[in-house]
């Protein structure tokens, strides 16, 4: 039976084919998965570079609204320790104004560090901040992941915020950076200030310029 | 419209499927691209904010200061300084360094930093000054 021949060595024939179509199958397979990584590739640097610009204009108003108070305070107590160097040289007076200017710079400094730490690091995979937000609620998976503040911040009336924007996926470490408890010591070292304005009886002007670093 | 052979349809649709699959890994590049540089161009941002902004704010704290404490002196030397401090003052007040795109950053910064150092030497402040000043004055966008 000659059909019975065929079919036997048909099967062979079949494997033969079954491997030659697998084996297209996975080139097929890879090339597109290929081109959907090269795809990937070129729309990952198009997406960087069409967000960066406004990402980074709008990142430089946060910085600065959030550094201001206390730089300005900086530069009143440098000002303040000059004069007392010439007027009040060697006085205890001196030494606290000093102290002061040193706690200024220090929080000052530890600001800068938070954003210096935070620009270094680069951002988390995707696959990082699906973890962070499946710890979270479940029903916040489909949300933006950040929130824009509404208050202003700025001109400070509300003194809980600078107008930051907490994203889930930056360290928490970035939530101080103008988070209330560094308003509060901002609040200390204001009235450290004021004292040593009056003990050094200097112009009451200046107790203007430094209550204004926290609306008062 | 003309008849596709069959052939022609085959090769159509190699192409098309070439094509969705890189617009579709495209699409999906480009999402988590804006995702990636929106945070590392506001990290960016907000660390030369607050570069700018602290070295402003400083200049401006110290000069209204020694404004207060000249300002009721009537010696020469101190009416000299007074007029200098005020015109720190007044370029400050004049310059929206909080403005990201304000198109003359980074001339007003200069010429800010040019009137705090002559400022400065008016005021025969003491050298430790200059660090700030030097180090700051590295800065660049």
């Amino acid at each position: 039976m000659s059909w019975l021949r065929s079919v036997a060595s048909s099967e062979e024939v079949f494997d033969e084919d079954v491997d030659d179509i697998s084996l297209q199958n996975k080139e097929w397979k890879y090339n597109m998965e290929k081109r959907t990584q090269d795809g990937f590739r070129e729309g990952i640097e198009a997406g960087k570079e069409a967000s960066l610009q406004v990402a980074f204009n709008r990142g430089y108003r946060e910085g600065a609204s959030g550094i201001i108070r206390i730089a300005q305070l900086k530069g009143i107590m440098s000002a303040i320790r000059c004069w007392c160097q010439v007027h009040v040289p060697g006085t205890p007076a001196l030494s606290s104004v000093t102290d002061l200017l040193q706690r200024v710079e220090r929080h000052e400094d530890e600001l800068v560090e938070t954003l210096r730490r935070a620009q270094q690091r680069p951002p988390p995979s995707l696959t990082e901040m699906v973890d962070d937000m499946e710890e979270l609620s479940v029903g916040q998976k489909s949300q933006d992941i950040e929130s824009r503040c509404t208050c202003s911040g700025k001109d400070g009336a509300n003194e809980d915020c600078s107008g930051i924007v907490r994203s889930k996926g930056e360290d928490s470490e970035m939530h101080s950076y103008g988070s209330s408890s560094k308003i509060e010591t901002l609040k200390e070292l204001q009235k450290v200030c004021l004292d040593l304005v009056t003990e050094l009886e200097l112009p009451d002007e200046l107790k203007l310029h430094i209550r204004q670093l926290t609306g008062c | 419209m003309a008849h596709l052979s069959e052939n022609d349809d085959i090769f159509d649709s190699i192409i098309m499927a070439d094509d969705r699959f890189h617009v579709e890994g495209y699409r999906e590049g480009f999402e988590e691209g804006v995702r990636q540089g929106s945070i590392e161009g506001r990290n960016h941002g907000r660390l030369h904010g607050a570069k700018l902004g602290a070295e402003v704010s400083f200049y401006n704290g110290f000069a209204l200061t020694w404004k207060c404490l000249l300002q009721n002196s009537t010696d020469v030397k101190a009416r000299k300084r007074l007029k200098a401090v005020e015109s720190l003052i007044g370029v400050i007040q004049n310059f929206p360094y909080e403005d990201p795109q304000y198109e003359n950053l980074q001339e007003d910064m200069e010429r800010v930093r040019a009137k705090f150092r002559q400022v400065c030497s008016l005021l025969n402040v003491p050298t430790d000054f200059k660090e700030y000043v030097s180090g700051t004055s590295g800065m660049s966008f």
